[in-house]
């Protein structure tokens, strides 16, 4: 705006045009021929049928779409006896139970670092983030030592005495994605929600308190409203990318658990279908813009920055 | 039962006030309980992964044998794996360059500019960070391969490899990059830039002597993230690398052919590595704000 | 920083210094560095091994537009077709590969019937193995009868494992199912009501299966720590537990038939160094480095003649195999309808 006074100079620096176009310019260039481009790409490809040789045949169709789902409309039951919405369907309970057991943990932590501060806050957080910024892969990795008959878990107990036979829970499996997924994607839950429990100021809780409000009565109509942005994002940014979970659930399911990514996976490297992939991959993307839409409601986009 | 304070005497209110520590302090002890398991569920799995990384026996606990570093050693005279790494280093810092090329100057227009649809390019900032890594390697897999490759001369270029490679981290990393700064951005008094300008300073000099001097840490910062996130990065690796390896994808084949003591060695100096670019980043700034959180209000 | 990182890669991506430069894609025990060398010598050019671990990759890779990067791919011989239908691989050289004459003859008669079009032949058999199913003897009778009713015996519920492919996996299930007769011919044609049996048999195992397995060292270790007592695997794992003296792991033939695999090398038609590429390949099937390639993987070579160059023991374990045998295996075969089995596979995993 300041810029626009200098009417004698004429470079591109110095109008308000030229610097937006400077700044906002090859970022958007960029993302549009490298995000934008490839994702309308995608959708386009998920409309088309592909040849023997891999080539795309330039004429809509819904076939893909056909294959994914059953025949039927989606009331139907036959709809949802695919694999690929049944491994939709699982992944979706994946998901929403890694985000339940995410939030359970993280809030009591979030809620103790907001109230504390100082050096305690920074080893805690130096702790927690620590495992949360070490390779995504390195983290599956290490649950799988942990798990399986013969991992740490049974046997140590097994060592100790505690059990005599390897126990099932311990064993590969969705229980074993279900921890694995927590353990990975827990701290952006956890930042999230300190982002906006930090934010509370407590001496409105006290003030509640004083006032006689019982514990879990302050806890509903104090704390959870001021969180409820935090609470919305940290379960975006946990719920999205378990969704789309592929190194976990292949590490730690041994095989018998097929998530969507996996799904998708296999088809694109064993056969190289990228309709089939591109089609699939649109159920991920749907839901994400449906979560992100109702995420709207509730809260701003400044408040889902981001992770 | 808390409800009735209006008419207690003061016996009772003593009574309260002790019920009340005595509660304070058991909730604390427990509130402070489960922050220590979550700490513990956090390590666990990583401890016992950097012991069994010095330990002989190097696939499970039991039955212990006894301490070694073979596993390091094997681990770093192991040629494609230590080719893996600098393939990663390599695509990590180019990819990281552009992300924070791009994302400065981005981050100067969300925090500086005043411009229809500036929610939406946020939005569309964020959005790399958001979409699911199967999604987006697959999407430019398929785009690079079906589409850019059949270009004629220049096609070539986007047959998956390094430079795909690179276009795909660079594209990743970018949100964190502009996150981060735009956050210093917004808490940056623009006073300073009209009083240097006000004394005589060209555009140029206010920015290389005031402007980047505060923003610089976080700039700083932002390179880091792009850079960890491409280093860390496997599935979006996995479809755009074409046959070259970079570290995570020469791990996971070596997870999935079992290669367990090479495998805890490499894990565990990348914990180390990270902790301490980490420790770097979080002494640029505060990490925690530009991790969680929009820029301040 | 950044250009200089570029810059360098690009550099890499030049090749060698002088001598031709041969890019091969294959699996990791090509790269064996005395067979290298020796070929490196033989053939007078450099060699340039990326290891890859899976046929499917190979193929997908060369299929993305990196066959102009390499000169050869060795992936298993049901992926051939598929790159001649590709339009990927280029005709073989006869002049060049001196060493095809010695092959088992039934290696002959797959090439002949699996890799010829047109009169043009597009792969060379490297080496072999088999899939079939090993056991713990400690805790399953070597007396039983051989037959793949083993893997779906819920005696052994919870202690079996299945390979994790669709295609070895549900070739099993199909042989168990006695669907012999869809693996004749030039591809395996299962019709959809057989794939629909398999599938619903493949359910039901499921439930009694530690896991799907696919990766050899895996299969092993999982085996070693006693995770299973029985599974689907090649032999050549077993053979690779017995000389690190471990002798109760036995490999069954199971009555129904074992599905043979051979490599196979193919050279990229987009190759400007393919005679070189040939006399590479024809290398890898030298009784020499023939027996040092059975060796490292512990599967023999397609040329008999290797077993001079192998002890009496190896013979026995790897290197010598009773051509009869051969003779009552499957071989690999492409597969019509596979997105038919791969939906079908699907429906198993996420059952």
């Amino acid at each position: 705006m300041a810029a626009s006074t200098d009417t004698n100079n004429r470079s591109l620096l110095r109008t308000a045009r030229g610097k937006l176009a400077l700044t906002a310019g090859p970022s958007t260039i960029w993302l549009g021929l490298l995000l934008l481009a490839p994702l309308t790409f995608m959708v386009t490809v998920s409309f088309m049928n592909i040849n023997e040789a891999y080539n795309i045949v330039w004429q809509p169709s819904l076939d893909n779409y056909g294959q994914l789902t059953g025949p039927g409309l989606p009331w139907e039951s036959s709809f949802w006896n695919t694999a690929f919405m049944e491994s939709l369907l699982l992944s979706y309970v994946i998901a929403i139970v890694t985000t339940v057991m995410c939030f359970s943990l993280a809030f009591p932590l979030a809620y103790l670092l907001a109230r504390k501060g100082g050096r305690v806050f920074k080893i805690v957080i130096f702790l927690v983030l620590l495992p949360f910024f070490t390779m995504y892969l390195v983290r599956a990795y290490s649950w799988l030592l942990m798990f399986g008959p013969n991992g740490v878990l049974n046997a140590t107990l097994l060592k100790l005495g505690m059990i005599s036979e390897p126990l099932a829970v311990f064993n590969f499996g969705v229980p074993a994605i279900i921890v694995g997924l927590t353990h990975a994607y827990f701290p952006y839950m956890l930042l999230s929600l300190y982002a906006s429990l930090d934010g509370i100021d407590f001496s409105l809780v006290e003030a509640a308190r004083d006032l006689g409000a019982s514990r879990p009565a302050v806890l509903k109509d104090v704390i959870l409203p001021l969180a409820l942005p935090g609470i919305i994002s940290g379960s975006l940014f946990v719920f999205v990318p378990s969704l789309g979970a592929f190194i976990t659930p292949r590490f730690l399911g041994q095989g018998k658990v097929l998530m969507i990514g996996q799904l998708i996976e296999e088809r694109i490297n064993s056969l190289y279908a990228i309709g089939y992939g591109s089609a699939g991959s649109m159920f991920i993307v749907l839901t994400i813009v449906v979560a992100f839409a109702l995420a709207f409601r509730y809260v701003d986009v400044d408040e889902l920055g981001g992770v | 039962m808390a409800t009735n304070t209006e008419n207690t005497t003061d016996v009772t209110t003593v009574e309260r006030f002790f019920d009340h520590r005595t509660r304070e302090r058991w909730l604390r002890r427990g509130l402070y309980g489960i922050a220590g398991l979550l700490l513990v569920f956090l390590w666990i799995p990583l401890a016992v992964m950097v012991f069994l990384s010095v330990a002989q026996n190097a696939s499970t606990l039991f039955p212990f044998e006894g301490f070694t570093l073979q596993h390091y050693a094997a681990t770093f005279s192991d040629p494609g794996l230590m080719m893996a790494l600098f393939n990663s280093a390599q695509v990590a810092t180019v990819a990281a360059c552009i992300a924070t090329v791009l994302g400065v100057l981005a981050s100067f227009a969300l925090a500086r500019r005043e411009f229809p649809l500036k929610s939406a390019f946020r939005t569309f900032g964020i959005l790399p960070m958001i979409v699911p890594g199967v999604v987006l390697g697959i999407a430019l897999l398929i785009y690079f391969r079906t589409l850019l490759s059949a270009i004629p001369v220049v096609g070539d270029l986007f047959v998956p490899g390094f430079l795909t490679l690179v276009l795909t981290h660079s594209v990743y990393g970018f949100p964190f990059v502009l996150l981060i700064v735009s956050a210093r951005l917004y808490t940056f008094d623009e006073q300073l830039e009209e009083a240097a300008r006000d004394l005589g300073a060209s555009p140029l000099e206010t920015f290389r002597d005031v402007t980047l001097p505060i923003i610089a840490p976080a700039v700083g910062a932002g390179f880091l993230f792009a850079w960890i996130r491409s280093f860390e990065d496997f599935i979006r690796a996995f479809f755009t690398k074409g046959t070259m390896d970079v570290l995570t994808t020469a791990m996971f084949s070596m997870i999935k052919y079992g290669a367990a003591p090479k495998m805890n060695a490499i894990s565990a100096f990348i914990v180390l590595v990270i902790a301490i670019l980490l420790a770097v980043a979080m002494n640029l700034g505060n990490v925690t704000q530009y991790v969680a959180g929009g820029p301040d209000e | 920083m950044g250009l200089t990182g570029t810059a360098g890669c690009l550099g890499g991506l030049g090749g060698g210094s002088g001598s031709q430069t041969i890019n091969i894609l294959t699996w990791e025990e090509y790269a064996d560095p005395d067979i290298k060398s020796r070929i490196e010598d033989e053939v007078g050019v450099t060699l340039e091994i990326t290891k890859s671990t899976s046929s499917s990759k190979m193929f997908s890779s060369w299929n993305s537009g990196q066959n102009e990067q390499y000169d050869i791919a060795i992936p298993n011989n049901n992926y051939v077709p598929k790159m001649m239908d590709a339009d990927l691989a280029a005709p073989v050289n006869e002049d060049v590969m001196t060493n095809s004459g010695d092959i088992y003859e039934v290696f002959k008669g797959f090439q002949e019937s699996q890799f010829t079009s047109g009169g043009n032949t597009y792969g060379v058999p490297i080496r072999f193995g088999w899939y079939g199913y090993s056991y713990d003897s400690r805790e399953i009778s070597e007396d039983h009868e051989q037959s793949y009713d083993m893997l779906f015996n819920d005696e052994y519920s919870g202690n079996i494992i299945m390979y994790d492919n669709h295609f070895k996996a549900m070739s099993g299930a199909a042989l168990y199912l006695g669907y012999r007769d869809a693996f004749e011919g030039s591809s395996v044609s299962l019709s959809e009501d057989q794939i629909e049996e398999v599938k619903n048999t493949m359910i039901d195992q499921k439930d009694m299966l530690q896991g799907y397995i696919a990766a050899d060292p895996t299969y092993i270790k999982q085996f070693n720590q006693g995770n299973f007592v029985i599974g689907q695997s090649g032999r050549n794992e077993i053979v690779e537990m017995w000389s690190n003296g471990k002798s109760w792991p036995k490999m069954a033939a199971p009555k129904e038939g074992s599905l043979a695999w051979f490599e196979s090398a193919v050279v990229s038609k987009a190759s400007d160094n393919k005679e070189a590429a040939w006399k590479v390949i024809n290398e890898y099937i030298s009784p020499q480095n023939g027996a040092s390639l059975a060796k490292t993987g512990y599967s023999p070579s397609v040329n008999p003649k290797t077993q001079e160059h192998l002890s009496d023991e190896q013979n026995e374990m790897f290197g010598a195999i009773d051509p009869s045998q051969l003779e009552s295996m499957i071989p690999f075969k492409s597969v019509e309808n596979e997105d038919a089995w791969l939906t079908a596979w699907e429906e198993i995993k996420s059952a």
